[in-house]
């Protein structure tokens, strides 16, 4: 895929998102539903390739941009997560003090429950690639209790999950 | 309050945004730390500002609040250098990761890992739908709200394959107009 169409893609998948993993919707229906240049597969690879390091969890939309465009398209996945950013600039000179107003931290809320049911929407196929059989389920369960209810780093569980993939095989 | 040198500004960016683990609010707490206590580069209100607009800010939050927070120390060089030291290492091992999964995936151990790791990533992501709910189920009237706003976003995604920005645009207009406190 072009780099300029994929900045575009993502661009508009980060701009429309208020945090990390908001932008994973839009993102899914634009590489996977529509342009069908990824699989549900590396999509969940490139989740796990922005959580796996440092850093934002925002930053596996580089891995989907890789995923797309090569190392072209990885640039233009940087230059997705960076763009917006840059709106806080002109926002902390005229938005300073309206962040009080009621109606307008209420649209906020409005869009963050919003972006949940897209988020449950957007895992329901991601969770039926990867459940291939009970052990798979389990970690599932798993991972959902650990994060949801304690403060273990998500890095941790991913490599986790990963060793006990190994060690089933094993 | 003596504005301190651009090296210094990016390189504590540097050794704190590619150092911690666990996503914005991580990285955040830990820049509060450098920036306000240690240094004293900017003041409790500043840090509060650039948190609170970074949060409605579109895209990744933490990458809004460095380029805040470099502006307000650096001016815009600040803000270039925060956004870029924040993200660059980062997304240079993301790739890293990634290209290796392309070159091992036919690798059956490499495959055996990467499954393990795909169900962690589904649990994730549920566990993201739960806290993102959870802060506004703090009272019937609340729980019956958040509920009704995120129902209907995920019976317009699910079931009617409404596409995700006018599902946003409808949840803002009826936070606007139904306000929740």
């Amino acid at each position: 895929m072009n780099a300029l169409v994929i900045y575009a893609l993502l661009l508009k998948a980060t701009c429309t998102s208020f945090s990390g993993l908001a932008s994973l919707p839009l993102i899914r229906e634009d590489f996977v539903v529509k342009r069908h240049a990824l699989t549900d597969q590396q999509l969940n690879t490139a989740v796990f390739a922005g959580r796996a390091g440092p850093g934002p969890n925002g930053i596996y939309v580089v891995s989907v941009g890789y995923f797309a465009g090569g190392l072209p398209g990885a640039a233009a996945g940087l230059l997705a997560v960076i763009t917006p950013a840059f709106l806080i600039l002109p926002m902390m000179r005229w938005l300073k003090g309206r962040t009080e107003s009621a109606r307008v931290r209420s649209a906020i809320r409005g869009v963050i429950l919003g972006t949940a049911g897209l988020l449950l929407a957007a895992s329901l196929p991601l969770a039926r690639d990867a459940v291939v059989g009970s052990l798979t389920l389990g970690i599932v369960v798993a991972t959902f209790l650990i994060l949801s209810f304690t403060k273990v780093d998500s890095a941790w569980v991913m490599f986790a999950a990963a060793l006990v993939g190994l060690m089933a095989r094993g | 309050m003596e504005k301190p040198a651009l090296a210094r500004v990016a390189n504590a960016f540097l050794r704190i945004g590619n150092t911690t683990f666990g996503g914005g609010d991580t990285t955040q707490a830990a820049l509060q730390r450098e920036f306000v206590d240690r240094q004293g580069w900017i003041t409790q209100e500043d840090y509060a500002i650039a948190f609170s607009l970074a949060r409605i800010t579109p895209g990744t939050n933490v990458v809004a609040f460095c380029a805040a927070i470099g502006a307000r120390v650096a001016g815009w060089r600040g803000a270039v250098a925060g956004a870029l030291a924040e993200t660059v290492p980062s997304a240079a091992i993301a790739v890293a990761i990634t290209w290796g999964y392309e070159a091992w995936r036919g690798n059956p151990w490499v495959h055996a890992a990467i499954a393990g790791a795909a169900a962690a990533v589904a649990g994730m992501m549920f566990a993201s739908v739960w806290l993102l709910l959870r802060p506004h189920l703090r009272s019937m009237r609340q729980a019956l709200r958040a509920m009704l706003f995120f129902a209907a976003a995920f019976i317009a995604a699910w079931e009617f394959r409404v596409t995700p920005l006018p599902i946003i645009g409808a949840a803002a207009l009826a936070g606007f107009l139904w306000k929740d406190e």
